[in-house]
């Protein structure tokens, strides 16, 4: 599991690795049992505060996803529900519903990304807080 | 966790001019706290307080516990000099005979380690080495003395961009590694965005303001709105900087809660953008009081 | 810090090794066939005419003697000054030039220790360097030493006599003195100056004017002269100048003091008043011999001088001096680093 950084994303570091182990799981790069990098390895690599990273692991694990193992390691331990996108054909289907709303209301296709995008975002940042 | 450095009411005069006036800070342990301000705003005042190259003209200061230059202090503290100063005439390893004479508490192995990881040749002169190998060198010195506190000033402002991920990256496993505290400083906050978790912001001698970086993110917002008085700001609201326009009002302001009020638009602020604002508050100040006294004659 | 100190100082200590070694090949290389000189001149041991013959030894020490001689002078008194310039005063200025003072001060050693350390090798080894010169110089030099002590008046170029003023600067332990406080004024100035060449200069400068003032204004009172007279009849030896009718009378030497130092002398008459107009008697060109014309009128020569059995009480006393300026200006300097200049 190879971490990278966007600094010009506007998404904070840790959220950007929780995603990204997120990621992992999804396509299948980690497995139940695979260990995650270290904490020192990835502050290293990516020369980032080990204290991020440190949130990053510590938030994955209050999601259930990972386990920490004091003087060994942080494990993954769960798996994400619903392995395949296309298992969601409801929510697909209610995503087109809403798109279709989108436009004819007026909105073009910057419009809808960037209501969608700031929409996700505070949700997403309302649930960790 | 107790403060790694705790000053009440510090600063340093030289001849007419204060570098740095009524300075009160308590840095935590376990941060990286990034010290930030302008060229001349004091930040190398402050670091040569802590490490007891000055003495305070005002104020108290202690590092750990004691106030600094007491040899105890000394051993717990690993410094980095502006521009990583070391004997040009004197080996890489001569340094590092150096460190292990002069610290009780040198970690011989570590410091060996490091040297060979980082592809230095030992017989080397220091002279000889580029500026990233010379502030590599120096962080050995300063981290196999094994210290609970790193000060370094300025460690990157010269070094190329791979040097400087190189040093960011080695100083950042060394902190996860042995737990440590780091103060470092710089005049660009792009350098520290990544590393620091604290920030201490000092511009025209004085600390504008500190706090960890969650914490001043959060309560740190940029208000853009119709063209208004910021001084008709509802109250609870402290105002940083202020630009306007013709039409539009951009406020950068700092609030203990949540912005309420729908006639402006709130957004999150950056690192930079924050850093920027305080700079900016400060050389109005200036200007202000420059003015008056123009006024006066 | 013992190692840190001699890893810094090692250029220099090499330095001075190369010189001492150059200095004793060229004493080595001229020493023996100037002592065996001396040893046929009939000089030593010699119970009649001993004046003669070291006047006529002393004759024969020419050309790469002479050199050797001046040479041999001139470096032993340089070499505190040498030492002042360039061990002195760069300790600590290249330190803070360079900013590796910043490196040096952080490390878990107090300032005072640090400082200690990096005056304790380097002074010691100024004092032991400068002394040596000295001793080697008075090793090859003792065949001249000696037969100007017999021949006071003889004619030789530069510091004849134990009190004149280079002689008395190159032999004995006065050296090792000049050392240790030329060494400690480097480095206390370069705690105020701060950088290297303008403390090199107000080092060389300061050094000049104490090596200057300390024989001409000092050394005489150090302990108080003798007070007589000598008579002008016979034995008197020195000059004599005449001026219409006034004249006077300058010894070069003590007859029964050899090797005294003359602070002072006037020519007095018999009632021991100052005298400096020629008695009519001796005015003329038919007055005769002048001195033996002037002695029968009274006239003799009141000296104030310092007797060469006082040359060690000199020596010790002139060193402690210096060596107390050493150990003052050192405690400058501990008070000067512990006030944390930047």
């Amino acid at each position: 599991m190879e971490f990278h950084l966007d600094g010009r994303s506007g998404v904070a570091p840790y959220l950007q690795l929780i995603h990204q182990v997120r990621q992992g799981l999804r396509l299948g790069v980690l497995e139940e049992g695979d260990q995650l990098p270290t904490v020192k390895e990835v502050a290293a690599g990516l020369a980032i505060n080990p204290n991020t990273v440190l949130k990053a692991y510590r938030e994955l694990e209050y999601q259930g996803l990972v386990a920490a193992r004091p003087g060994i390691g942080t494990f993954v331990t769960g798996k994400l529900g619903g392995a395949s996108l296309a298992a969601h054909a409801p929510l697909r289907r209610d995503l087109r519903r809403w798109l279709t709303k989108a436009r004819r209301a007026g909105l073009d296709d910057e419009s809808i990304e960037a209501l969608f995008q700031s929409t996700f975002r505070s949700a997403a940042e309302e649930d960790i807080a | 966790m107790s403060a790694v450095i705790e000053t009440q009411g510090l600063g340093k005069r030289y001849q007419r001019k204060w570098a740095l006036s009524d300075c009160t800070l308590s840095i935590p342990a376990g941060h990286v706290v990034g010290l930030v301000g302008p060229n001349g705003a004091g930040k190398s005042t402050l670091m040569n307080l802590a490490v007891g190259l000055l003495a305070p003209t005002a104020g108290t200061i202690e590092v750990l516990g004691r106030p600094p230059a007491a040899g105890a202090a000394l051993a717990r503290v690993g410094y980095l000099a502006q521009d990583a100063p070391v004997y040009r005439a004197l080996s890489v390893a001569d340094h590092l005979k150096l460190g292990a004479r002069l610290n009780p508490d040198w970690d011989a192995g570590l410091a060996r380690s490091r040297v060979e990881r980082l592809g230095l040749d030992p017989h080397q002169k220091a002279g000889t080495l580029s500026g990233g190998q010379r502030a590599q060198l120096a962080l050995t010195l300063a981290a196999a003395k094994r210290p609970q506190l790193l000060i370094l000033d300025e460690p990157v402002a010269s070094l190329d961009p791979l040097a400087r991920r190189e040093f960011l990256q080695d100083l950042m496993e060394s902190t996860a590694e042995h737990e440590l505290s780091v103060v470092l400083s710089s005049h660009l906050i792009g350098d520290l965005e990544r590393v620091c978790d604290y920030l201490i912001v000092l511009v025209g001698s004085k600390v504008r303001v500190t706090g960890t970086v969650e914490e001043l993110l959060a309560t740190h917002h940029l208000l853009t709105g119709q063209r208004r008085d910021p001084d008709s700001l509802p109250a609870g609201l402290a105002v940083v900087s202020a630009s306007h326009t013709d039409k539009q009002t951009t406020l950068l302001v700092r609030t203990g809660g949540q912005v309420f009020d729908p006639t402006w638009i709130v957004s999150e602020v950056t690192l930079e953008d924050l850093v920027l604002a305080y700079m900016s508050q400060a050389v109005g100040q200036a200007g202000r009081r420059n003015h008056h006294l123009e006024v006066h004659q | 810090m013992t190692w840190l100190t001699w890893r810094q100082f090692r250029a220099q200590a090499i330095t001075a090794v190369v010189a001492l070694a150059a200095f004793a090949i060229l004493l080595g290389v001229t020493g023996p066939h100037l002592a065996s000189m001396y040893a046929s001149s009939g000089v030593p041991g010699c119970r009649a005419t001993c004046t003669d013959r070291a006047t006529s030894f002393l004759g024969v020490v020419t050309g790469v003697y002479t050199l050797v001689y001046t040479l041999g002078i001139a470096a032993v008194v340089l070499a505190p000054a040498l030492i002042g310039i360039f061990w002195g005063a760069p300790l600590i200025t290249r330190e803070i030039e360079t900013g590796t003072f910043r490196l040096a001060w952080t490390q878990t050693i107090t300032r005072g220790r640090w400082l200690a350390s990096k005056l304790a090798l380097p002074g010691l080894a100024a004092m032991v360097v400068t002394e040596g010169f000295s001793l080697m110089y008075s090793w090859w030099a003792a065949p001249i030493t000696e037969a100007a002590r017999l021949a006071p008046g003889a004619n030789f170029p530069v510091g004849m006599g134990p009190f004149s003023l280079l002689a008395f600067d190159a032999h004995g332990i006065v050296p090792l003195g000049y050392a240790a406080f030329a060494f400690t004024l480097g480095v206390t100035t370069g705690t105020f100056v701060r950088r290297p060449l303008p403390t090199m200069a107000i080092t060389l400068a300061v050094f000049a004017v104490v090596q200057v003032a300390m024989p001409l204004g000092i050394r005489p009172h150090l302990f108080s002269p003798v007070h007589s007279t000598v008579s002008v009849a016979q034995r008197f030896s020195g000059q004599e100048s005449v001026s219409g009718d006034t004249f006077t009378l300058t010894p070069d030497y003590i007859f029964g003091q050899p090797g005294a130092w003359v602070l002072a002398s006037h020519a007095v008459n018999a009632a021991g008043q100052p005298a400096t107009v020629m008695p009519a008697a001796c005015v003329g060109p038919d007055s005769g011999n002048s001195l033996a014309c002037l002695a029968s009128h009274g006239i003799e020569v009141a000296v104030t001088y310092q007797p060469v059995s006082r040359y060690w009480a000199f020596q010790w006393t002139e060193t402690a001096i210096f060596l107390a300026l050493a150990l003052a200006l050192a405690g400058l300097c501990f008070w000067r680093l512990s006030r944390r200049l930047s």
